[in-house]
């Protein structure tokens, strides 16, 4: 069984309130369950939406080498790593 | 005797700089001689789907496949089931390009662009009616539609659109797209201006604010960006500051005036505005903070009729129906009135209401619903289910692998009944009186807590 940091639940609560995803509790966001695509089925409308949440709540500029932002923020725990990574 | 006629793939001089690529920049002969090289690589097969995210890598292989007489299929999204529907329609088909796609089933082989053996910078010639792409829409059955792209529709289409697009701009310019050239408007502008005029694309797509930043800081001025609403909504809030930047193309989807303005203040630049069509190509364009009509390109003629709206041109197979309200102003101009009913825009693709609520109605324990626009600035669609023995999520995942995922609802709410009048009519005000009870229940819910 996964569990969630207090930051990854933090980030969990961020991406359910900023994407609007009714259905979904944030504690029930697996850590390494991917966040785009089969997952929890996000698409590239709800990476803009999040990197702006993000960068609003963080202070940080989220990048990604491609636009194939899946690999680079495919699940809760990478982008929480690649938060923490980045703030300082 | 018919004589066939034959035009260059490009009308650029070979010592002119075409792209800008992992950092380098590539001359018209050194890419001249790279296509023609991938072109005797590639394998025999009638029809290429060219997933190349590097975009000098897509313009190397679009071209490539053109040289060997093949035909580039533009699918209308990355969906599986889309994917594996065309390669199933289309079995003379093979993928050019990439990784990353979950789609690998589909492939007779992959073939990856890149430096060519033959020194050789000519400037082969394409027959006029060579099909050289097919571009497809959603359509309202939920099958894709075919739109084919011969050479000549290519070429004089992008003759008309330097035209309508570039003749305020410097004589040379280097773009950075957002959009990928996968999509109609990253073709029409970033792979094929590049062949045509003195343009110079970079092989990026960046996507998240910063990037964008980046990849614009990366190239020499002028600069100018093709991209959508929604990317460029995201680069304004996001705060971030761009280098000197001349010029905004942005399509897709209307482009709200206040954006417009906040845009051109921001990154002190001037935005224009490009209205099209997966069928069409570019239509016409406009500087949406100065102008409310829309300027035609001089390729096209509008008749607006009662039946319909249809735009007719000489490059193009046949005449177009504009999925629109419009109103002529003259026969160069029109004024844009809104969207029909029935279609919805989202992410630059277009979805019929009445296929998605088709689709939602067949869902096995759904016994009424509907699916709806309700018009905020997330573009999201909603929907509103009586299915007492399912969760939101049984219809989310139903939908999933047949509905492209931008049209996917979200949120789907759950009721008892919807608010239809004696006839079985479900009116647009009763949707809208429904939704607002809605939201206005889940603010108490969420205040009581």
């Amino acid at each position: 069984m996964q569990t969630q940091t207090e930051q990854e639940r933090e980030l969990a609560e961020l991406i359910v309130e900023s994407l609007n995803l009714e259905d979904v509790n944030a504690e029930e966001i697996m850590p390494e369950d991917p966040l785009f695509g089969d997952g929890l089925g996000l698409d590239s409308i709800d990476a803009l939406e999040l990197a702006l949440a993000i960068t609003q709540k963080y202070a940080i500029q989220l990048k990604a080498d491609d636009a194939n932002m899946q690999q680079a923020f495919g699940t809760l725990r990478s982008l929480n790593t690649y938060i923490m990574e980045h703030t300082t | 005797m018919k004589i066939k006629r034959h035009f260059p793939i490009t009308d650029r001089k070979s010592d002119e700089i075409i792209a800008f690529y992992r950092g380098e920049t590539i001359e018209v002969g050194q890419f001249l001689t790279e296509a023609k090289a991938l072109a005797s690589r590639l394998p025999d097969y009638r029809y290429a789907f060219n997933l190349s995210t590097n975009r000098y890598e897509y313009l190397l292989g679009f071209c490539a496949s053109i040289l060997a007489g093949q035909c580039t299929l533009m699918p209308p999204n990355r969906l599986d089931s889309t994917l594996k529907e065309l390669a199933q329609q289309y079995p003379d088909s093979y993928t050019l390009g990439t990784t990353g796609f979950s789609y690998q089933e589909i492939e007779n082989g992959t073939y990856r662009a890149g430096p060519g053996e033959i020194q050789d910078d000519d400037n082969p010639l394409v027959p006029a009616d060579q099909l050289c792409a097919i571009a497809f829409t959603s359509g309202s059955t939920g099958k894709p539609s075919p739109n084919p792209k011969y050479w000549h529709t290519l070429r004089a289409g992008s003759f008309g659109n330097i035209t309508l697009l570039l003749k305020n701009t410097a004589e040379r310019l280097n773009i950075v797209a957002t959009v990928p050239p996968q999509h109609m408007w990253g073709l029409e502008t970033s792979i094929l201006f590049p062949l045509f005029t003195d343009v110079t694309i970079s092989d990026q797509t960046p996507f998240y604010p910063q990037n964008i930043a980046e990849a614009i800081g990366s190239l020499p001025g002028p600069r100018a960006l093709i991209s959508s609403p929604v990317h460029l909504r995201a680069l304004l809030k996001s705060g971030v500051t761009l280098p000197a930047l001349d010029h905004i193309f942005s399509a897709t989807a209307p482009l709200p005036t206040e954006l417009a303005h906040l845009l051109e203040k921001q990154f002190s630049t001037k935005v224009f505005e490009v209205f099209g069509s997966t069928e069409s190509g570019i239509i016409a364009g406009r500087y949406t903070t100065e102008e409310t009509n829309w300027h035609l390109s001089e390729l096209f003629e509008l008749e607006v009729g009662e039946s319909g709206n249809l735009i007719r041109a000489g490059h193009l197979p046949g005449d177009v129906v504009i999925h629109d309200v419009i109103e002529k102003i003259d026969d160069h101009s029109f004024k844009w009135l809104g969207r029909h009913q029935d279609m919805v825009n989202i992410a630059g693709k277009r979805g019929s209401l009445i296929d998605l609520n088709r689709r939602l109605l067949a869902i096995p324990g759904v016994t009424d619903g509907v699916i709806f626009s309700p018009g905020d600035e997330s573009e999201r669609l909603v929907a509103i289910v009586v299915a007492p023995y399912l969760k939101p999520a049984d219809i989310v995942d139903t939908l999933k692998p047949v509905v492209d995922p931008v049209f996917l609802p979200r949120p789907v709410y759950m009721v008892s009944a919807l608010p239809r009048q004696e006839t079985g009519k479900l009116a647009s005000s009763a949707i809208r009186q429904l939704y607002e009870d809605i939201l206005k229940k889940k603010r108490q819910d969420k205040e009581s807590t």
